[in-house]
């Protein structure tokens, strides 16, 4: 990353032109810079912010890029919320001021939140992951991720908190987590609904077991999710029949063991 | 405007392959996001209510912006590009900041500066204010039809969502730019308006950047890693 610091430092912030920003590289933490020579990449709408060259922006469903979603892209459902730019040039991506970083897949797979993805290499495809709100890029290639803070990658074993998760790559097993010493019977439930008695606002985590890496945010503010599309209504499929992602951590924290319902549920309403 | 007594600093140039002599109250950034003035007499002119702490002896006074005068009363009640800007001056160091925003500095030698008015923190006193009518390219980013700009020798600090990317125009790298990443531009540029909308846009397929603004001749543009909301925005 090239040190932007302070602008007054050493002769005025740097100025950037298409000979001196970077190939497929940081600008600076927040800025991201990819090449296009004739090729393609696949990025959220609205996410770039100036570009040198001759770039076209086609939303993802124009016919002539049929083949390419078909390829690279199988999450029809999705598609609407993608652009692919293609043409020569330098272009730059940013996303509200977030921390951006480019990350090399090979013959890998990795799966992240959706509203986490800028951008990706047609080379890689993308899917919808099981996990409700995530998706997956499997193959080969660079893609381009924001992040509320840098990011840290851990190696399973790791309990990790779910604002702070930002993906998974290489297949580590995911699961839910709860400290029930704390959180079963009445005083559980008191304790998690009031805060009384020592609720510490940690006890559910996601657990990451097996080989692989888990990539988490510094900061546990989460970006706004993206819609991964809704799946199928079929039985087996999680969030299947429910609403586009609602199953995905809809109102706060689960409904647990022991706990109480709330006053809508208990009159069955 | 008063362009005060000259600084009795050695240097106070932040840029000193600069060369302008003029330079009144001396700029300098403490960390990314607050921005520190040491005056000697003189003034600056800021964007209201901008200021967190001061040091020494200083004023301050409203003023009104968009133009100096009559004129640029008039200008500004129509044009709607009224910033309510005050006059700091005094001895001491004043420090300004707005919302956490990332502040750049920006060194004018003769340039006129194109800026919207809500990302301008800090001009020199010394630099001539006015309003200028942007256009389409101005609706499109959601902040009305006209534009600031500044003009003189001095130092100007902008407001933008993380640190800006400063990006050369020059006469065989035209830039474009999205206009709700835009922030300011200078120098010798023309810009023109781009609309990518076209019958697939209404049928929700649009690519993304349905509008743009494209910078051609020799300059700077500004340019800032987030964008604002526009209409452009989902198109």
């Amino acid at each position: 990353m090239s040190g932007y610091g302070m602008p007054g430092g050493s002769g005025g912030p740097t100025i950037h032109d298409p000979l001196t920003l970077p190939v497929d590289d940081n600008v600076d933490a927040y800025t991201f810079c990819v090449e296009l020579k004739g090729s393609q990449w696949f990025l959220q709408k609205g996410k770039m912010i100036a570009y040198y060259g001759s770039i076209d922006f086609n939303g993802i469903g124009h016919g002539r890029l049929d083949r390419l979603v078909r390829t690279s892209f199988h999450s029809p459902l999705h598609a609407s919320d993608w652009v692919v730019a293609e043409g020569s040039g330098k272009m730059l991506l940013a996303d509200r001021a977030f921390d951006v970083n480019s990350y090399d897949l090979d013959e890998g797979n990795l799966t992240i939140r959706s509203g986490n993805l800028l951008a990706f290499q047609p080379t890689l495809s993308l899917k919808q992951s099981i996990v409700p709100g995530f998706l997956t890029l499997i193959g080969t290639g660079k893609f381009v991720a924001a992040s509320n803070g840098p990011v840290v990658f851990m190696e399973p074993p790791v309990r990790v908190d779910p604002q702070a998760l930002v993906g998974w790559a290489d297949c580590p097993s995911p699961c839910h987590h709860y400290d029930h010493g704390y959180l079963t019977g009445v005083m559980g439930g008191l304790r998690a609904m009031t805060g009384l008695g020592g609720a510490s606002g940690e006890e559910h985590q996601f657990e990451f077991v097996g080989a692989g890496t888990v990539l988490l945010q510094s900061s546990e503010s989460l970006m706004a999710e993206q819609a991964t599309g809704a799946v199928p209504a079929e039985p087996g499929v999680p969030g299947g029949g429910g609403a586009p992602g609602g199953q995905a951590q809809g109102g706060g924290s689960p409904r647990l063991p022991g706990q109480l319902g709330d006053l809508q549920r208990r009159f069955g309403l | 405007m008063g362009s005060g007594a000259k600084s009795t600093h050695g240097c106070c140039s932040l840029h000193p392959g600069d060369g302008y002599l003029r330079s009144v109250a001396t700029f300098r950034l403490q960390g990314s996001k607050v921005l520190a003035v040491d005056m000697t007499g003189d003034a600056v002119k800021a964007k209201h209510g901008s200021m967190v702490a001061y040091d020494g002896q200083i004023a301050f006074k409203k003023l009104s912006g968009g133009g100096e005068g009559l004129r640029g009363m008039v200008t500004r009640r129509l044009t709607g590009e009224q910033m309510t800007v005050m006059e700091a001056r005094g001895q001491g160091t004043c420090w300004f900041a707005d919302r956490a925003s990332e502040i750049n500095l920006v060194s004018l030698r003769g340039e006129k500066l194109y800026v919207e008015s809500s990302n301008l923190l800090v001009t020199d006193a010394g630099l001539r204010t006015g309003t200028t009518f942007t256009g389409l390219r101005g609706a499109s980013q959601g902040n009305g039809l006209f534009t600031t700009t500044v003009e003189g020798h001095g130092q100007a600090a902008l407001l933008s969502d993380g640190p800006a990317v400063v990006l050369r125009v020059s006469a065989q790298y035209p830039l474009t730019v999205d206009p709700g990443a835009y922030i300011a531009h200078q120098g010798d540029v023309r810009q023109s308006f781009q609309s990518g909308v076209t019958f697939r846009t209404f049928l929700g397929e649009g690519g993304g950047e349905a509008f743009q603004i494209r910078f051609e001749g020799d300059g700077l543009v500004y340019v800032q890693p987030s964008e604002r909301n526009t209409i452009a925005g989902d198109v």
